[in-house]
């Protein structure tokens, strides 16, 4: 759906984007990680038409974006990390004023406002001058515009900062509620924890370039090398560790008080080999499965200057 | 295609609140009082009769000199703000990323300031329609007189636009504004005394085109022409005695209509530039250059 091919940004000498490049299909939820300052919102902002590309081309659905800019405006829709609100709007006349913009009128106008606001839980609030709003309330109040025009691609950056956790947890709730109805999206964060349960592939980005991209699992697979299984036993714990530092494909054991972590370089039959082996010695396995890993420490590993072992 | 939204927007925001309830309300005022204090003036005078056509002219060129002053004052305020405003509350970038192109946003905002003005101007009407009942102004004048007003207002207006996008702070661009206004209406006429004073070029007429840029000399040549060119407020600021006399330059072409023409370019030009500034992605003319370059390099490969 969306294809970035060789992006470059430049601001005078520094380069804030760097021979990007990154595809993402219809209805994929795309986590961009980085630190602050990686270049996450000005690539956000290039493929939202807000920022002109020093070089490198963006394609949406084949469609060129720049030179298309108009008609791609359509498709897109977008959360900015920073925004005001007009003092003097109430929140349904904010939601109509950017519906006339897209020539959205009558009761489709009023019927778009009224879904939107429900989405977002604002229904009660409908009356009130958006100026009199919470943060939290603010930043899904700017959701749902930027959703006014039923746009196929999200792009959303840092929807969450600044948010208490309750805030944070309903703006979470309403992205998954955007993911069922499969919505393209691109959301930006730099707590990398807020994307894993919700992202189905993540690109981590530093100091311009994108280091590493993919599906948690294809990323945790790319940095470590290995997967990782989570086993839980009810006894002979120690009795399970000897048997796993048996098998030379499994390295690390992180052990727990009932729980052990071990990195597996084998595929899925040496996991089945290692599985069986366990309850044929009558160790008690409860839960065996694999983890998506911790990408926290991925995102440690891959943007402290390791990043040429990954790009 | 529906009326502009930014304007709709616009329009709604601003006449919410006491702020335009106010401002109408403190504007009525000031011309009721110079109104009043003119009515005053002359049905006091002993050597003046109370149904002299002479009474109405006064009062209509002592009020169309009080609104033209006035208009210029509030246009910049109106305006100056409008872009660098988006910019200091973080708003602009929510709609450039809307498919609204550039110049629906800078026109959408000049008419909403234009409308405001055209209210103050409806709304003073009735004070205007006083001049009527002493004869000796027809529709006519008070026409040509508002529709001047309104060329005056969009410029004005223009040059504040111009301003707010080209600048990122809301008192630098009303700052310009006012001092661009200062500079048309003063600075000109400075350049032209100058010029004679001190190069003793007496042929004042090849100074006359400057003047077409200055608003006060529209204006009052265009009270000249509607009532003669001597005698009392005709000869405001002594601008109109200059431009009506043994000009051949005002012969080929009124004053004000000059300054019409004038406007009208500048505006035009001013919102272009202004429509291209805030258009994110614009190229610029060394973007052209350079990316015509590349075409002509990837053509000859």
């Amino acid at each position: 759906m969306l294809a970035i091919r060789n992006l470059n940004k430049r601001y005078g000498r520094f380069q804030a984007v760097s021979d990007l490049n990154l595809d993402i299909s219809e209805g994929e939820i795309f986590g961009f990680v980085g630190p602050n300052g990686a270049g996450k919102t000005t690539t956000m902002k290039i493929i939202c038409g807000l920022l002109r590309a020093t070089s490198g081309e963006i394609t949406l659905d084949g469609t060129d974006i720049i030179q298309n800019s108009k008609s791609i405006k359509e498709k897109i829709g977008y959360m900015p990390d920073f925004f005001g609100v007009y003092d003097d709007l109430k929140v349904s006349e904010y939601l109509e004023f950017y519906a006339s913009i897209y020539n959205i009128k009558g009761q489709e106008r009023k019927r778009i406002t009224d879904d939107l606001l429900e989405l977002v839980d604002l229904n009660s609030k409908r009356e009130a001058y958006v100026d009199s709003l919470s943060r939290g309330m603010k930043q899904r109040l700017c959701l749902a515009r930027s959703l006014v025009h039923n746009p196929r691609l999200l792009v959303l950056d840092e929807p969450a900062s600044g948010m208490d956790p309750r805030a944070r947890f309903e703006m979470k709730e309403i992205l998954k509620n955007l993911k069922g109805m499969g919505k393209t999206i691109i959301i930006s964060s730099h707590i990398l924890s807020e994307l894993a349960e919700l992202c189905t592939s993540i690109g981590i980005i530093d100091q311009g370039r994108m280091v590493i991209s993919g599906s948690n699992a294809e990323i945790m697979q790319q940095v470590y090398n290995k997967k990782v299984v989570k086993l839980k036993v009810t006894a002979r714990l120690d009795d399970a560790v000897l048997i796993l530092k048996e098998y030379p494909f499994v390295d690390k054991l992180v052990i727990g008080e009932n729980t052990i972590q071990a990195g597996f370089k084998g595929g899925d039959g040496e996991m089945s080999r290692v599985l069986s082996g366990l309850i044929s010695r009558g160790i008690p396995v409860v839960s065996f499965a694999q983890m998506d890993g911790n990408l926290e420490d991925v995102f440690m590993k891959v943007t402290r200057g390791e990043e040429e072992q990954w790009a | 295609m529906g009326i502009n939204p930014v304007l709709l927007k616009e329009l709604k925001v601003r006449m919410r609140g006491w702020r335009a309830a106010g401002i109408i309300a403190l504007y009525l005022l000031v011309l009721t009082a110079v109104a009043v204090f003119i009515i005053y003036t002359v049905f006091t005078d002993p050597y003046t009769s109370s149904i002299d056509p002479q009474v109405s002219i006064g009062a209509y060129t002592g009020l169309a000199i009080i609104q033209f002053i006035l208009i210029m004052f509030i246009v910049p305020a109106l305006t100056a703000g409008a872009i660098s405003g988006e910019r200091e509350k973080q708003t602009l970038d929510l709609v450039l990323c809307t498919k609204l192109r550039p110049i629906s946003i800078i026109t959408g905002k000049l008419f909403a300031s234009t409308s405001q003005t055209l209210l103050l101007i409806i709304a003073s009407f009735p004070i205007f329609s006083m001049v009527f009942l002493f004869g000796g102004i027809s529709i006519k004048e008070i026409t040509q007189l508002f529709g001047f007003y309104m060329v005056t207002a969009v410029t004005i207006g223009s040059i504040g636009i111009f301003f707010s996008t080209h600048l990122k702070r809301t008192t630098a661009s009303t700052v310009l504004t006012y001092g661009t206004l200062a500079f048309l209406a003063f600075g000109t006429i400075f350049i032209g005394v100058f010029y004679i004073r001190i190069f003793y070029q007496w042929d004042y007429e090849k100074f006359l085109p400057l003047l077409y840029s200055n608003p006060l000399a529209g204006f009052s040549s265009l009270l000249a022409e509607q009532f003669g060119y001597y005698g009392g407020i005709n000869s405001f600021l002594g601008l109109s005695a200059g431009l009506g006399r043994n000009s051949n330059a005002v012969k080929a072409i009124s004053p004000w209509l000059g300054n019409i023409i004038f406007d009208a370019v500048l505006s035009a030009v001013l919102l272009a530039l202004s429509a291209a500034r805030i258009n994110p992605v614009r190229k610029g003319i060394f973007g052209f250059l350079r990316s015509g370059r590349r075409r002509k390099k990837a053509s000859g490969n």
